[in-house]
């Protein structure tokens, strides 16, 4: 009896689970492996060879330009994920204590649209924004400022990188600190604590979960962004996803390329299990 | 003989329309363990959050050791509470939620870890010290709490309706550690709970309020003895109510007649109109069961519906001819030769002196 509801509960789990298990597969752990496998092939006369060599790994790795690159792309990525949550941080902190839970509903519902028109196309519109001859540079010639180099700069490409995570930065923070229990902000109060210090005393540790996943997600989404670097940063100093474009360009060289985006998938993958970590790391023994 | 350590004086709370608190008066000596009860709504835990400082008087001042307290903000007072959720800090352990108000007073960290350690010691949980909150149970969670509330030892002590999450043979335990505690500190405990029990068992006093008002202050046996109005004699439970119109009062007594007969209650008033309607209250523990009629100077026939035992006391369930509901109390020993059963018919009687009038305006 209770062995047959084991079993027929197993079944049951299965049959929700299949389709994800089948998408994952299919999607996305067949491509990452055959992108491994394919760091390994060559390319001969701007052809694809089938291989298991690492010229391509030793070439990549050997090279100064790669290894810039990388640190580049890091710092970018991580400078890009501090720059969203600290920006983000004011506005969550708002909507979340000085706010009607109407007025917080709206903002969510408002912080969405951004995300129903291209990215690209949003990125375009800085063009008119940030150029020489744009609204910022005419509005400051006018009280005889500038012009200021914007466009083709690494402020630029963080422009970029805000245009792509601040959204939604800001309705993860927001939805985390609501969700804080307010008696443990009172409780902190009780006990002696200003309002200001309550920030870092209870409501950030409290909140920290939320916060961190929401900067993961700034840091992973500037970390793979081509349009950012290569439009409103010039490309100079090109960052991974832009050195993966350029290599599969020069020569058909898709292995090349391959390397590149396995040591992406690789700084991913510590990036965000240390992140996950300590975003659920609890105090105290057990 | 205290000077009073807390005094509010015409205290008022209003939220929008709804009048959480009307027009409070009261004074709370140092060292007193007063428990301030009544119904969920009945504005018991927002007087606490004002002596806390987490809700802003709409009228009247509160006095905290002779200090208006009305505009001092929370964390400038020093009146720590024990929280109906405990709001124990998850992201630190044990020792560290206990020095948190240490920290905030900016005592330095050896001292702070001395002091905190003292306290959990003290409260018997010195083997979780360093372990996280969400591995303990309800009863030492408890206990943290307190400690973390008491470490910096305050003069004043808000506990809001701290032991009603917990089993019943921890509420006993923990009243103990809690009158305990109070004793020897000295401190003045505030201590609010819907719970008769962990009223009447802790507090030198009780504040009975009923929708925002306080309906009577007194001590325990005051309150259960001499309500002062319908509100609180039903409310403390347990007690018997007779109305009918005052037939006559005489030097000493008044004579009610109802639809089971005449009662009298003592009374110190001697011109009490006839006519007026008036009640009367028994405690349950006062009125006499017997299967046989008495001669005493108060009785009443009723038919058992039920009975309950809650360790050797029994309440019995009685009902009278015009359907007026009677609650006896006795010890469980002297049923042996009542022989009880549902249905059965018996005389309850009492002591004309065991009876309370109800002031008129209630």
């Amino acid at each position: 009896m209770a062995a047959s509801v084991i079993r027929r509960l197993n079944a049951y789990a299965l049959t929700f689970r299949l389709p994800i298990i089948i998408w994952q597969a299919i999607f996305f752990i067949g491509p990452l492996f055959f992108m491994i496998a394919m760091s390994f092939f060559l390319v001969k006369n701007y052809r694809m060879v089938e291989a298991f060599e690492f010229k391509n790994w030793d070439k990549m790795l050997s090279r100064n330009y790669v290894w810039d690159s990388y640190w580049y792309t890091l710092g970018l990525a991580a400078l890009s994920s501090a720059v969203a949550s600290l920006v983000a941080f004011p506005a969550a902190f708002a909507l979340a204590y000085r706010s009607s839970e109407s007025v917080r509903r709206w903002a969510i519902f408002l912080l969405i649209i951004p995300f129903f028109t291209s990215y690209l196309v949003r990125t375009f519109s800085w063009y008119v924004i940030l150029a020489e001859s744009g609204v910022i540079n005419a509005g400051l010639g006018y009280i005889g400022l500038g012009p200021y180099t914007m466009l083709n700069t690494m402020f630029g490409t963080i422009i970029g990188y805000m245009t792509l995570t601040l959204p939604l930065v800001v309705i993860l923070q927001t939805v985390s600190l609501a969700s804080v229990d307010r008696s443990l902000i009172q409780a902190s109060q009780n006990l002696g604590c200003p309002p200001w210090r309550t920030i870092f005393a209870v409501i950030l540790p409290a909140a920290k979960t939320g916060l961190i996943v929401a900067a993961l997600f700034a840091f992973i989404l500037s970390f793979g962004d081509f349009v950012a670097p290569y439009y409103l940063g010039g490309s100079k100093p090109p960052t991974l996803p832009i050195l993966i474009i350029d290599t599969t360009k020069a020569g058909q060289q898709w292995p090349r390329a391959a390397v590149v985006a396995v040591i992406m998938m690789v700084t991913l993958f510590v990036v965000a299990f240390t992140a996950i970590m300590l975003a659920y790391r609890k105090r105290g023994s057990k | 003989m205290n000077e009073p350590l807390v005094v509010l004086d015409g205290v008022q709370k209003n939220f929008g329309d709804f009048v959480a608190v009307k027009r409070a008066d009261l004074t709370i000596g140092t060292g007193e363990f007063i428990a301030i009860m009544g119904p969920s709504g009945c504005g018991k835990t927002t007087t606490l959050r004002m002596l806390a400082g987490l809700e802003a008087p709409s009228a009247g001042d509160i006095r905290i050791g002779g200090k208006r307290m009305n505009d001092v903000p929370p964390h400038q007072r020093d009146t720590p509470m024990v929280w109906q959720s405990l709001a124990l800090f998850p992201f630190l352990n044990v020792r560290e939620n206990v020095e948190f108000g240490l920290k905030m007073r900016g005592v330095n960290a050896n001292e702070r870890r001395r002091r905190a350690l003292e306290w959990i010691e003290r409260l018997e949980i010195g083997e979780f010290a360093e372990r996280n909150i969400e591995t303990l149970s309800g009863g030492q969670k408890q206990r943290v709490a307190l400690a973390r509330s008491l470490v910096t030892e305050p003069q004043l002590l808000l506990l809001d309706e701290p032991l009603s999450a917990l089993d019943a043979h921890l509420v006993i335990r923990m009243q103990g550690v809690l009158t305990r505690l109070q004793r020897e500190l000295g401190i003045t405990f505030v201590y609010v709970t819907h719970s008769h029990s962990e009223a009447f068992a802790m507090a030198d006093r009780v504040v009975i309020m009923s929708q925002g008002e306080i309906a009577q202050i007194g001590n325990p046996r005051e309150i259960y003895r001499a309500p002062a109005n319908r509100f609180v004699a039903e409310f403390v439970g347990r007690n018997n109510i007779l109305t009918g119109t005052i037939e006559s009062s005489d030097t000493n007594q008044v004579t009610i007649n109802s639809a089971l007969g005449h009662f009298s209650a003592p009374t110190e008033d001697i011109h009490q109109k006839p006519g007026r309607s008036a009640s009367i209250v028994i405690a349950a523990d006062m009125v006499r069961i017997t299967r046989e009629a008495t001669t005493a100077e108060n009785t009443v026939v009723a038919t058992l519906i039920s009975e309950e035992f809650v360790g050797s006391i029994v309440t019995l369930f009685l009902e009278a001819a015009d359907g007026t509901e009677f609650k006896v109390q006795l010890q469980e020993r002297a049923l042996t030769d009542l022989d009880i059963h549902a249905g059965g018919q018996f005389h309850l009687s009492w002591a004309t002196t065991d009876a309370h009038l109800l002031p008129e305006n209630s």
